[in-house]
């Protein structure tokens, strides 16, 4: 038989079983647009944390108390971050300059508007140690002493979908922080500060959604007793951070949490991936299922025109013809269901990330675009279609093996 | 009537030729042919059909079935012969041999000088789509097709090109009365039209024999009369060697000849 004809008769056959052929292509469909979905935002995912972490300068050491370590598992013991430590930190070889930190997270209040947002309390001239890149609004000013001024981060100060921005420079703002007291009950601390700047988007989405503001400032506010959150090391090259890194180690042990960019991104990614592997198994899974469904569907074909096949065999239809013919149906199959499930999955991708927006350290709502590889796109449709043809191999020849007698016979 | 023969006539005239030119030199290199000491003489320009001790055991629980024993006959070209029988006779199991869709136990069946029991599946399938024609009792047609892509199966399958396999079906539609049905589903035509469509169907690559398997059974009396009368027509005027499977006694006085079959062995062989 010609291959038009092949393709002619195998169409008529899916045309003709339209409700059954539709939800077979729909199960192909479903798998391979899950599994283009997961792909795509697994890639946006670590395409967004590289570009977090490529904004921070490489010669970065972040130290925090051991409990808050990022470096593996926590410790059990840590120590104050002080005055102290930041001295003895200070007098350490091949370090450039520490920074010490206060966080804490405030409702921030317009004055008619208000957002919870994280504070971060620190020398403002240092932002640009940790964002080489950092640029300001025009009309900024950065006022390392002024106790009343702050940096507004551009995703506070623009938030994503709003038509008007939430604050401009030279606004006053009201930040509330509620802690418990000494006396174990709940207190607010609210002091008033001036917009003296506003910084541009950075690539660093911690930054972008934090209020900076001085040291002193935020000593004041989060009533921290000069008890640092965190010191930023900044070693004299990115060459040297390793060396920092086992000097700190080596002087505090498990008592401080150190860690870098690199370590975090190592661990982020390692995880990512993970979670990566995991959804693309769930998609994989789902094309198995609707592979099932083409048996199904074939498998019933086959039964239901038995007659069918025994005649066409009668008049002279070889084996392979009619292996053919239930192979091209599942062909069709596959293929209609692949190239739609990479579309509708690409867009059903783009709506999801639209509409399910990524929360940072708690601090901001972060939209993250799917990526789609061209290549990862071409090997999701592969896959579906070899799932597909194979999924109808065994229905295809089984009827190609029936005898013509045995089909006639059949009711 | 008169004017739908002459039609005929020209259709099957005209597919011959074509068809003829077709198979020249295409039968299979492994097809055996008749050795000259056959008691029948199967390769005679004049014989059709050779069943030679032909033979047919069924195994079942209740034990061997003989089915078909040591059957014997040759069916001139042209020859119209009806085979009868009660049920359970036989008949069946001996058009299924003939028609090459079961293998006997023992014996041989010759179409057009070919032992087609000799040759491999494949090659069986070839013979039956290029020399054998099929009607069913219940038409066996593709529903969900047109009346035009049933008819040209054959041709599709053998590789016809499609202009030639339209333009034969067409012809033969015409002459069987029912071109204007071409482009609608079997479905929607009446029991004998659907049946006339698998009669086209049969002859659109010019089989040397055509077999049909109670062609009239579901069929209402006047439709079946017609039906039979095209048939005859095939035979007579057009020189097809028809083989029909009836249980009905007198559409196979009807016929040229009738073989009676009884307990799987030919009770009689009679010439009308």
């Amino acid at each position: 038989m010609h291959p038009g004809d092949i393709f002619s008769l195998s169409f008529d056959a899916l045309i003709d079983r339209k409700v059954r052929t539709v939800l077979t292509v729909l199960m192909v469909v479903l798998g391979s647009s899950l599994v283009v979905v997961l792909n795509g935002l697994s890639a946006g995912q670590s395409a967004f944390l590289e570009s977090q972490f490529s904004a921070l300068a490489a010669n970065i050491i972040y130290v925090g108390s051991g409990q808050h370590s990022y470096h593996g598992s926590s410790s059990t013991v840590s120590i104050t971050i002080n005055n102290a430590v930041l001295s003895k930190i200070s007098t350490l070889p091949y370090i450039e300059s520490v920074t010490p930190e206060y966080s804490g997270s405030v409702e921030v209040d317009t004055g008619g508007e208000t957002q919870h947002v994280t504070v971060t309390a620190m020398d403002p001239t240092k932002l640009t140690v940790i964002l080489p890149n950092l640029q300001y609004v025009n009309g900024s000013t950065v006022n390392p002493n002024n106790r009343a001024s702050a940096l507004v981060g551009d995703t506070i100060a623009n938030p994503p979908g709003a038509t008007s921005p939430f604050v401009v420079l030279g606004q006053t703002i009201k930040l509330t922080y509620s802690y418990t007291a000494t006396t174990g009950k709940s207190a607010t601390e609210v002091q008033n500060y001036i917009v003296s700047g506003i910084m541009q988007p950075s690539g660093n989405s911690r930054i972008d959604s934090s209020i900076i503001i001085s040291l002193a400032a935020g000593n004041q506010l989060l009533h921290k007793s000069t008890k640092y959150d965190q010191l930023i090391v900044a070693a004299d090259s990115s060459d040297y951070v390793t060396t920092v890194q086992q000097e700190l180690t080596t002087l505090y042990g498990p008592t401080l949490g150190v860690t870098t960019p690199s370590a975090i991104m190592a661990v982020t990614q390692k995880a990512s991936s993970g979670n990566a592997a995991f959804t693309l198994m769930v998609g994989i899974i789902a094309l198995v299922v609707g592979a099932v469904g083409i048996v199904t569907t074939l498998y019933n074909s086959v039964t239901e025109r038995i007659r069918e096949i025994g005649t066409m065999k009668a008049i002279g239809a070889q084996n392979i013809d009619i292996l053919e013919l239930f192979i091209v149906e599942a062909a069709l199959i596959g293929i209609i269901g692949a190239s739609l499930g990479l579309i509708i999955g690409m867009a059903a991708g783009y709506v999801l990330s639209i509409f399910t927006t990524t929360n940072i350290q708690g601090s901001g709502d972060v939209h993250i675009p799917p990526i789609y590889i061209p290549t990862d796109l071409l090997k999701v449709w592969v896959l579906s279609v070899t799932l597909s043809l194979a999924a109808g191999i065994y229905p295809a020849w089984k009827a190609s093996r029936l005898s013509p007698m045995v089909a006639l016979r059949r009711e | 009537m008169q004017s739908h023969l002459i039609i005929l006539q020209k259709a099957i005239w005209s597919v011959t030729r074509i068809v003829n030119r077709d198979k020249s030199g295409a039968t299979s290199n492994s097809a055996k042919m008749v050795s000259e000491s056959t008691e029948l003489d199967v390769r005679s320009s004049s014989i059709a059909l050779g069943v030679k001790n032909l033979s047919k055991i069924f195994d079942s629980v209740a034990g061997k079935v003989v089915a078909l024993d040591n059957i014997n006959f040759t069916v001139k070209k042209g020859e119209f012969l009806s085979i009868v029988g009660p049920s359970g006779s036989g008949k069946s199991t001996l058009l299924n041999m003939i028609g090459a869709l079961d293998r006997p136990t023992s014996g041989n069946v010759y179409i057009g000088g070919i032992d087609i029991f000799s040759l491999s599946d494949s090659e069986i399938a070839t013979m039956r789509n290029s020399h054998i024609g099929f009607i069913f009792q219940s038409f066996n047609l593709i529903n969900r097709t047109t009346v035009l892509k049933n008819v040209k199966l054959p041709g599709t399958i053998a590789g016809m090109a499609g202009s030639e396999a339209n333009m034969r079906s067409i012809k033969i539609l015409e002459a069987l009365g029912i071109a204007d049905k071409a482009s609608q589903k079997p479905y929607n035509l009446s029991g004998g039209q659907q049946q006339r469509v698998a009669i086209a169907r049969s002859l659109v690559n010019n089989p040397t024999i055509v077999l049909a398997d109670e062609p009239t059974g579901n069929l209402d009396t006047k439709t079946g009369d017609d039906v039979f009368e095209m048939l005859k027509t095939l035979s007579h005027k057009f020189k097809r060697t028809i083989i029909m499977v009836t249980h009905n006694p007198e559409l196979a006085e009807s016929t040229d000849r009738s073989i009676l079959i009884k307990d799987g062995r030919i009770e009689r062989d009679v010439t009308n």
